[in-house]
């Protein structure tokens, strides 16, 4: 082996280590998902306010079945761009975890931001609830998986 | 796992980043890797043939509309060469941090 200094060698392992946080750091969704996600939000807010029951239920089948195609592709968050695919080491078992934790998380916020809304006599209610989750959605999401991701150690 | 060898090939700082990197990865753009690693587009492609030759890395050529686009992988045998190598980095340190006497 040839003769290398231990210092070169941390040095070498820390420059390793830092490739490879720089790929982690790839590690997400690309930001379309985000938005088309934020959209399928409002729709399903405006079938939620103006529609019947049964259209709503059907309405939020769909959005889950579709959400379900997608994610069983993209959930893994290794393909955020297209320039790289993060390895399935790098990128973690809990990053699909904490997108799914985020959509329950954003729906209890949906559901509680139109409760607030609605007893403050806010009409359309439902509909007013689901454009703020949805704009947050669009704006924070790639942010919010970040920190996620960041608190799970994912 | 492998078990620790001190590569030479993969050694130097820019080739150690370049294959850390796409350790990391399936596969890279040659975009992506030329804008992680601060390099030009003739030291890149120097260091790609450099590590193709020794069978570390497999690139393939793909159009995409009018542009073509190189993707680069790291072989069975670059991650083998990979992980052996850092195996050896980190006995060298461990190895250090025994030999110094307590107290230091």
């Amino acid at each position: 082996m040839r003769e290398i200094d231990p210092e070169q060698a941390r040095a070498a392992l820390d420059a390793a280590g830092r490739a490879r946080r720089q790929v982690a750091e790839e590690v997400g969704l690309p930001r379309g998902y985000w938005w088309a996600m934020g959209c399928g939000w409002v729709f399903l807010g405006v079938i939620g306010q103006f529609a019947p029951g049964w259209v709503v239920a059907v309405a939020t089948l769909a959005f889950g079945a579709g959400h379900a195609t997608v994610a069983s592709r993209w959930l893994d968050g290794r393909r955020r761009t297209g320039q790289v695919r993060v390895s399935a080491q790098v990128a973690g078992r809990r990053t699909p975890l904490v997108v799914i934790g985020m959509l329950l998380g954003l729906v209890a916020l949906t559901v509680a931001a139109a409760v607030v809304l609605e007893a403050d006599g806010a009409a359309h209610a439902p509909l007013w609830s689901a454009v703020l989750v949805a704009a947050i959605i669009g704006f924070g999401g790639p942010e919010m998986l970040r920190v996620g991701r960041r608190w799970v150690r994912a | 796992m492998s078990g620790a060898r001190f590569d030479e090939l993969i050694h130097p700082s820019t080739r150690l980043n370049l294959v850390a990197t796409l350790a990391a990865a399936d596969w890279a753009e040659f975009a992506f890797l030329k804008d992680r690693l601060n390099l030009s587009d003739s030291a890149l492609s120097k260091q790609l043939a450099t590590l193709e030759e020794a069978g570390y890395v497999a690139t393939e050529r793909r159009l995409e509309g009018s542009r073509r686009k190189v993707r680069a992988r790291l072989t069975a045998a670059g991650r083998s060469a990979f992980d052996g190598h850092i195996a050896a980095l980190r006995e060298i340190v461990a190895g250090a941090s025994t030999a110094e006497p307590p107290g230091r």
